[in-house]
């Protein structure tokens, strides 16, 4: 079904769902990864980030649109956010029934997902708030909410523990206030303003349960599906197309012969065995640098510490992906 | 007030028991809602394997077509062991490998959401991850729906179906089950096991989509009970069954009673290498006809293990094939009463009518002392033995000495379990009259 929606006024709150099995069975041996249409549903964060998403739209008076990309099987989850209240609809993606392998979801091209995401909401008016279940902390590459920041010019905070409308800072202005965990127990606060896009952790709020009489009118309901989004070919369009993902294998770092230490206290020697005695770099505070510094020098780090040979090529598509 | 919905009939349980009363009540053109407590059909069942098709015939012709199964049982062997000796009689048939075969694994999961969705599909609702807490009733006293735990919500409708599986809440709630009655209960206990599937077709003399099913006598410590070991696609199941009040008794874990069959040295051979994918735990009604609670009260009935019908009589262990006959049925008498307009307890009864007409009360009451004979002290704890023995009588070869008569191996090994000739002619005719 294609969508031509009136745009109305009220906030837009778009909860960016990721649907997966969440009881995959993982060979032991061949490490391969089986996964079952009936364990589909959302992972705690996204259970999480779909909660903020209706709390969120409550104060502010407005829309929750619950947005999932997949195939046929995701309904099972949008029906679960129908019997809350929220719109939903669902992007074709991988569509055609296949079930790829767990290396090639990670290595997914977020880029063109969160293209085709900002395509379809195009009919329901610009987002306000997009929430999205923070996904880096278990598995994923979590590049998705940055992508789609980027295709909604929004901006984007992640990692969030606590996410709420902020008091407006003395004008109309809406806000958000959020806060993340930082090391050793610290959390730092942030004022977000919008349109962004949260990520939130599987943390601090639990889903509500939908009433029987929602329940109930979900199961039946439609669920609408965007305009199957154009595919563009990896390595053409806007960006770099998608991280191009080789052979998984064990990584193993090369072997380097160190001499063996020299002292006649044998304790000296294990002293020395365990590095305690040799002066090290203290940590390194880079920034703060804008996104391209740092991760120049996150590969400077990388490159003096040999975990890779040669700084990779800019704009090339095969980058520290495979290793 | 908390909301309600109404409807021409509730199903509480999306079982094998509750798929089969909504699907004949859909296809009558009822409106009809299953409440189900588990995310999807399935998710929650635990059986042991094996699922005898062919009650589901007249239901969905042509079903092993579409049916998600693992294996097509060929053969059904009944073990009888002591700790170190099995004695079993082995049946192969290759007619049960082709349409429209015998018996099947199948996993739960796949099997409950495969009828459930032949339900749906004849316009049955299902709502999940619900739970039906209680009954409502109206002033009379009558059922007249459940409450649910979605903020209480209530499901109305003139006849509620307790298709929620053994020790039904509905049912003890209505006053049909007693409140407590170990006695007629077993636990069942089961490890499900990976195996590639070309191991599993060298070790059980199988192939393709062939498969096995054994029934053991014999391997829980003298508790009442038995074990099975079913081949599935890549995994085998394997479990004991046994009584409730003796496993308490004995002080024993049932976990440590999977652990002496897989030890055994007739089934070790066979799993050597298996890791262990799952493990489950459920009660098995297995008191049979004579502990079945009254089928219906007024605007209700009960289907399925919610009113204690799984066979269990040594040779078999059959509970899902009996919860579809009979859900199917109180489908189809809950639909003639809301018809007739009579959903009470007299109007309800051809349910009983129409089961004692089919295999389901048939077989129970024909098999109604079955149980108890099964779970005899001789059976469980002497006959293994003895007929290990007998076995071992029969087939050593005792040269220079001449072979040893039938009778005197018998009377030996008889004398050794202490069991007199006279129990055994008894048990024998016992046997007889329950199963001939
Ligand atoms: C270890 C073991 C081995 C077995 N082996 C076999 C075998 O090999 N072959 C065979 O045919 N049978 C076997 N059985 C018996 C078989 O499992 C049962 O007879 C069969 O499952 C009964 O089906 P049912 O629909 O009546 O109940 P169930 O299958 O128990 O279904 C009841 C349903 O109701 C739901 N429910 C319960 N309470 C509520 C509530 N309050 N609200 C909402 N939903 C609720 C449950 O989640 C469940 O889905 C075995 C049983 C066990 C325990």
């Amino acid at each position: 079904m294609s969508m031509s929606h009136p745009v109305p006024t009220a906030p837009l709150v778009v909860a960016c769902l990721r649907v997966t099995d969440l009881r995959p069975e993982v060979d032991l041996l061949t490490g391969s990864v089986r996964r079952d249409r009936l364990g589909v549903g959302l992972s705690a964060p996204d259970a999480s980030a779909l909660e903020h998403a209706l709390r969120i739209a409550e104060a502010w008076s407005g829309r929750v649109l619950a947005v999932a990309a997949g195939p046929r099987s995701v309904e099972t989850v949008l029906r679960d956010a129908v019997a809350l209240g929220a719109s939903v609809l669902r992007i074709p993606w991988d569509d055609d029934g296949s079930d790829h392998g767990f290396a090639a979801e990670l290595a997914g091209d977020e880029q063109s997902l969160a293209r085709a995401i900002g395509a379809a909401l195009v009919p329901f008016g610009t987002p306000d708030l997009v929430v999205c279940g923070d996904r880096s902390v278990d598995r994923g590459t979590g590049a998705l909410p940055a992508f789609l920041a980027h295709e909604l010019h929004a901006a984007q905070a992640l990692g969030l523990v606590a996410l709420s409308p902020g008091a407006a800072d003395g004008t109309s202005r809406r806000v958000l206030d959020a806060e993340r965990r930082l090391d050793a127990g610290w959390r730092e606060q942030l004022v977000v303003p919008l349109p962004a896009v949260c990520s939130v952790e599987g943390a601090g709020v639990r889903l509500r349960r939908a009433p029987l009489s929602g329940v109930l009118a979900a199961e039946s309901a439609v669920i609408p599906t965007s305009a199957l989004p154009p595919r563009p070919a990896a390595g053409t369009g806007r960006g770099t197309g998608p991280v191009l993902v080789g052979a998984t294998r064990v990584f193993t770092p090369r072997t380097r012969v160190l001499p063996a230490p020299e002292s006649p206290d044998p304790r000296i020697r294990l002293l020395a065995l365990t590095g305690a005695l040799v002066a090290h770099d203290p940590p390194t505070v880079v920034g703060p640098v804008g996104a391209a510094e740092a991760a120049d020098a996150l590969l400077d780090f990388l490159v003096r510490h040999g975990y890779l040979e040669e700084p990779p090529v800019a704009g090339s598509p095969t980058g520290a992906g495979d290793r | 007030m908390a909301e309600s919905a109404d409807f021409d009939a509730v199903v509480v349980g999306a079982g094998p028991a509750g798929s089969s009363a909504a699907l004949a009540l859909a296809r009558a053109g009822r409106s009809v809602v299953m409440v189900e407590r588990g995310p999807f059909p399935g998710s929650k069942n635990v059986y042991g394997g094996v699922v005898y098709g062919r009650v589901l015939d007249d239901i969905i012709p042509a079903w092993w077509s579409e049916v998600p199964v693992e294996r097509w049982v060929v053969r059904r062997s009944t073990m009888m062991m002591t700790e170190d000796q099995s004695l079993a009689i082995d049946y192969r048939s290759h007619a049960w490998g082709v349409a429209p075969y015998n018996g099947m694994t199948t996993v739960r999961s796949h099997f409950d959401s495969w009828l459930a969705g032949k339900a749906t599909e004849a316009g049955a609702r299902l709502v999940t991850s619900t739970v039906a807490t209680g009954l409502v009733r109206d002033g009379a006293g009558r059922v007249i729906g459940v409450r649910t735990d979605r903020d209480g919500a209530e499901l109305h409708a003139p006849v509620v179906i307790a298709c929620d599986g053994v020790n039904s809440l509905l049912a003890k709630e209505a006053g049909l089950l007693p409140h407590a009655e170990a006695s007629h209960y077993t636990l069942g206990v089961k490890e499900v096991l990976d195996l590639p599937a070309e191991v599993i077709n060298d070790r059980f003399g199988v192939r393709g989509h062939e498969g096995v099913d054994i029934e053991i006598l014999g391997c829980t410590r003298g508790i009442p009970g038995g074990g099975f070991l079913y081949t599935n696609a890549e995994t085998v199941s394997i479990g004991v069954v046994a009584s409730l009040p003796h496993l308490s008794d004995a002080k024993v874990r049932p976990e440590e009673l999977i652990a002496d069959l897989k030890a055994h040295p007739s089934i070790a051979p066979l799993l050597r290498g298996a890791t262990l994918r799952e493990y489950a735990a459920h009660l098995i009604p297995e008191g049979g006809y004579d502990t079945m609670p009254p089928l219906a009260t007024d605007g209700m009935l009960v289907a399925g293990d919610s009113a204690a019908m799984t066979l269990a009589a040594g040779l078999w262990l059959e509970g899902v094939n009996f919860a579809i006959g009979s859900g199917y049925a109180a489908g189809r008498a809950a639909d003639r009463a809301v018809t007739a307009g009579d959903c009470s307890a007299r109007g309800l009864a051809s349910y009983r009518a129409d089961l004692e007409q089919q295999f389901v009360l048939a077989d129970h009451k024909r098999l109604r002392k079955a149980p108890a004979l099964v779970l005899s002290e001789r059976i469980q704890q002497r006959y293994p033995g003895l007929l290990c023995d007998l076995a071992e009588g029969m087939f050593t070869v005792t040269n220079p000495s001449p072979k040893a008569g039938g009778l005197r191996i018998t009377r030996a090994a008889a004398a050794k379990h202490g069991v007199k000739l006279r129990e055994l002619a008894a048990d024998t005719l016992r046997g007889l009259r329950i199963f001939g």
